[in-house]
C-alpha cells in the first residue's frame, strides 16, 4: 500500500494525517492543479456535487449513494470547508483522491476556499485546534489559489440510461412503465429507488410539486402546494422542447456561484489570472459569489456587493456559449436541488441537514455518457411549449438539456458520526 | 395529554406549570421547503432568510384567560424594514462598487433590485392576542438565520426555561455584520406563576465593529471567537432602547 493509499484510508476513517504529510500532499496537488485551465474539461459520465462544508460523514454518505472513487467520476463545485466539524478531513480526503485519481475527480473553487472567509467561518480555527498551529491551514489555502474556477462537461447524453431501479411507491410503477417518452429527469432516493420521473417534452406548465418532495420528515409537505412561476422546487421537468434544429453536442457549465456581467463567454473565464486569493470584486469574485434571481437582467444585491442575474441573462449566455445547462451550488435548497429559468440553470446542494440543524436533504446530479453519439439529434416534436416562454425565450432557441438523474440523500445516521460530544446548550441564560 | 415536558409529536413539546396556570409550548421542525418559502416571500414582500424555521414556535398561554404570548418567524420577519431607509452595506461594498462603474455605465446593471433590510434586523417582541431553581423545562428554538452571504450572521433565536415558581424567556436577535456593526435586540419575558402578571423587557443594543475590536483587544479576548458569541459581546454594546411593559392577565 502506497503512502497515499494509507493516507486515504486514514482520512476515510476521519482521522487527520500528520502535518508533514499534509505539506507533501498540498505540494503534489498544486503541481497537478497548476496544469489545469481555469475551466476544466470533463467528459460525461460524471456526478456533480454542491457544497460539502466540512460535513465529513455526509460526504461518506454521498459516496455511498453515488458510488465510490474511482468507480464514479466526480465533480465537486466548491465549498468543501467551513461550518461543519470536519472541514480538514473532508478537504484532505478530496485532495488525496484528486492526487491519486486525477482523471476521476475534479475540484473547483467555492467562495469558502479563501483565506479571509475560512478565518471567520471555522476552517482556520479547526486547523489550529487539530494541529496546534496554522501551518496546515496555510498549506490548504495555497492549494485553494490553484483550484479551477469552473468546469465544462462534454458529451452528456440527452436521454437517461435505463436502470433497474424500482419505484419507491409501487403504485406509480404501472403508469411510469407505460410511458413511451424519453426520460429527461429522474429523481432517486438514497436507497436507489425512483421517487419521480419526468419525460421530455411533457412539460405543460407547473407540475404537481408534491410528488417531487421526498422528505417525509418535512412539515411543509402537507401545506398546500401552489404552482410557482419557475416550476421549482427541484424541477418542473423540461421546457427544453423548443425544437433546436442543430443539436450538436452542447455542454454543461459548472461554477460555484454563477455568472458575471464582465463575462459573456467561457473564453473570458479562461483568460483570468486565478492564482490568487478570491478578490472582493471583479469577474473571479462574481463567478464564486453571484446568485440567480427572479429579475430581469442584472441586479445588485441589497447588501451592497454581489450580483443577481435573471432568466434572460442565463438564456443568452447559454445560447451564445452553446450550453444546454448551467450547474451551480452556493445556495441552500431544502430539496437538495432546484432548477430555474425553464431548466436552464440548476442549484445543487450536497450538505444534508446543513449545520446539523436545518433538516434539509442533499442531492447529487448524474449526467450520463452519450455513447451513441446521437444524443443531440434534432427532434420534430419540439414545437410544444414554444409559445409559453415569453418573448426572449421565443427568440432564443434553447438547447435540449442533458438527461438528469438526481440522487437525493439525507444526513448520515447520527450514530455513525462519532461526532465529538456537542457542547450542551446552556440551560441558564440571563 | 402528554406528560409534562415530554414530546407530543411533530417536534412539539409542552409544559404546564404545577399550579395549572401557564402552559409553555415549543415546536422545532426543519427549515421550510421551496413552495412555502415562495408563499411567505410573496406575503411579506421581502426575500426570506436562507435558514427559515417557519414552522417553529414558542408560546406562553395563561390557561384561565387564554392570554397568549407567542413567537414565530413570520411575525418577526414582518417587522423587518421593507425600504432602503437605514439599510446597511457590507464592509467591502465601497471597494466593490468602484470597480463596477464600467458595467453600471453600460446600463446593464440596475441599482438595487428589491431594497429591504437584508440584515433581517427585527424589533420583534412576540405576538400577543391581547434563580437557584431547578429547571423543569428548557428549550431553545431558532426562528430564522441568515449568513448574509458570508458577511456575518443574522439569527433570531428563543430560549425558554421554566422553574417551579417562575419562567423566563429570552428572544434574541443577533446581527454581526463583519467589519461594520454588531446588534443585539433582546426581549425578555418574566412570569411569576402565582402573580398573573407578565413582565416584558425589550433591550436594543448596538456598537460598531471597530469599537468592539478595540474593546476586545483591551480585554485580551480571542477576538474571532468573541465575535461569534453574543453573550461575550452583549455587555460591550451601547444600549439604545430599554423598555419594560407589564401585562396584567388576571
Amino acid at each position: 500500500m502506497s503512502d497515499l493509499d494509507k493516507a486515504i484510508a486514514q482520512l476515510r476513517a476521519c482521522r487527520p494525517i500528520p502535518e508533514n504529510q499534509v505539506r507533501e500532499l498540498c505540494y503534489k496537488a498544486r503541481e497537478l492543479l497548476i496544469e489545469e485551465g481555469n475551466v476544466v474539461s470533463v467528459d460525461a459520465p460524471v456526478t456533480i456535487c454542491g457544497d460539502i462544508h466540512g460535513q465529513f460523514h455526509d460526504l461518506m454518505e454521498l459516496f455511498r449513494v453515488g458510488g465510490d472513487v474511482p468507480d464514479t467520476n466526480y465533480l465537486f463545485m466548491g465549498d468543501f470547508v467551513d461550518r461543519g466539524f470536519y472541514s480538514l478531513e473532508s478537504f484532505l480526503l478530496l485532495l488525496c483522491l484528486k492526487v491519486r485519481y486525477p482523471d476521476r475527480i475534479t475540484l473547483i473553487r467555492g467562495n469558502h476556499e479563501s483565506r479571509q472567509i475560512t478565518t471567520v467561518y471555522g476552517f482556520y480555527d479547526e486547523c489550529l485546534r487539530k494541529y496546534g498551529s496554522a501551518n496546515v491551514w496555510r498549506y490548504c489555502c495555497e492549494v485553494f489559489d490553484y483550484l479551477a474556477l469552473g468546469a465544462l462537461v462534454m458529451g452528456a447524453a440527452t436521454d437517461l440510461q435505463p436502470t433497474d431501479a424500482t419505484f419507491q411507491d409501487p403504485n406509480s410503477q404501472a403508469t411510469a412503465l407505460s410511458e413511451p417518452d424519453e426520460i429527461e429527469i429522474e429523481i432517486l432516493n438514497s436507497a436507489g429507488q425512483i421517487i419521480n420521473r419526468f419525460p421530455r417534452n411533457n412539460y405543460i406548465g407547473s407540475q404537481d410539486l408534491s410528488q417531487i418532495s421526498n422528505t417525509p420528515s418535512s412539515p411543509s409537505q402537507s401545506l398546500e402546494q401552489t404552482p410557482s412561476r419557475n416550476g421549482a422546487p427541484g424541477t418542473g421537468a423540461s421546457s427544453a422542447s423548443r425544437g433546436s434544429s442543430n443539436n450538436t453536442g452542447s455542454a454543461v457549465l459548472c461554477v460555484h456561484g454563477g455568472l458575471s456581467p464582465l463575462i459573456d463567454s467561457i473564453d473570458k473565464i479562461r483568460l483570468l489570472d486565478r492564482k490568487q486569493e478570491v478578490p472582493h470584486e471583479g469577474a473571479m469574485c462574481d463567478l464564486l459569489w453571484s446568485d440567480p434571481d427572479e429579475i430581469d437582467g442584472w441586479g445588485l444585491s441589497p447588501r451592497g456587493a454581489g450580483f443577481l442575474f435573471g432568466a434572460d441573462i442565463v438564456k443568452c449566455f447559454n445560447h451564445k456559449n452553446d450550453l444546454s445547462l448551467i450547474c451551480r451550488a452556493h445556495q441552500l435548497v431544502m430539496e437538495g436541488f432546484k432548477e430555474m429559468f425553464d431548466n436552464s440553470i440548476v442549484t445543487v446542494w450536497s450538505a444534508p441537514n446543513y449545520c446539523y440543524r436545518c433538516g434539509n436533504v442533499a442531492a447529487i446530479l448524474e449526467l450520463g455518457e452519450d455513447g451513441s453519439g446521437a444524443g443531440y439529434a434534432p427532434r420534430t416534436n419540439g414545437d410544444v411549449g414554444r409559445s409559453q416562454g415569453g418573448p426572449l425565450a421565443e427568440r432564443i432557441e434553447q438547447r435540449q438539456g442533458p438527461g438528469r438523474r438526481y440522487r437525493v440523500f439525507e444526513a448520515a445516521p447520527q450514530d455513525s458520526r462519532g461526532m465529538p460530544a456537542k457542547k450542551p446548550v446552556a440551560e441558564y441564560f440571563l | 395529554m402528554a406528560s409534562n415536558g415530554s414530546d407530543s409529536g411533530a417536534g412539539t413539546k409542552s409544559y404546564t406549570t404545577q399550579n395549572g396556570t401557564w402552559r409553555i409550548t415549543t415546536r422545532k421542525l426543519p427549515i421550510l421547503k421551496a413552495t412555502p418559502i415562495d408563499q411567505l416571500s410573496n406575503d411579506l414582500g421581502i426575500p426570506i432568510p436562507e435558514m427559515i424555521f417557519g414552522d417553529n414556535l414558542v408560546s406562553i398561554i395563561h390557561l384561565p384567560t387564554a392570554w397568549t404570548l407567542s413567537f414565530n418567524a413570520r411575525d418577526a420577519l414582518d417587522r423587518v424594514s421593507k425600504t432602503e431607509e437605514g439599510m446597511l452595506q457590507v464592509a467591502v461594498a465601497e471597494e466593490w462598487k468602484k470597480d463596477r462603474k464600467e458595467a453600471m455605465v453600460k446600463d446593464e446593471v440596475k441599482s438595487v433590485v428589491k431594497p429591504f433590510d437584508w440584515s433581517y434586523s427585527t424589533d420583534y417582541r412576540g405576538s400577543t392576542d391581547v434563580g437557584g431553581n431547578p429547571i423543569l423545562f428548557f428549550e431553545t428554538v431558532d426562528l430564522y438565520e441568515d449568513e448574509l452571504a458570508d458577511n456575518g450572521i443574522a439569527l433570531l433565536s428563543i430560549k425558554i426555561r421554566v422553574m417551579p415558581e417562575r419562567l423566563l424567556l429570552l428572544s434574541r436577535f443577533f446581527l454581526r455584520l463583519d467589519g461594520v456593526v454588531v446588534r443585539i435586540r433582546d426581549t425578555r419575558v418574566y412570569i411569576e406563576h402565582g402573580s398573573e402578571k407578565v413582565i416584558r423587557q425589550y433591550t436594543a443594543k448596538e456598537e460598531s465593529y471597530a469599537v468592539l475590536q478595540e474593546k476586545l483587544k483591551g480585554m485580551r479576548e480571542n477576538a474571532p471567537e468573541a465575535f461569534r458569541d453574543a453573550n461575550v459581546l452583549a455587555p460591550l454594546l451601547r444600549t439604545e432602547v430599554d423598555e419594560v411593559e407589564v401585562f396584567e392577565v388576571g
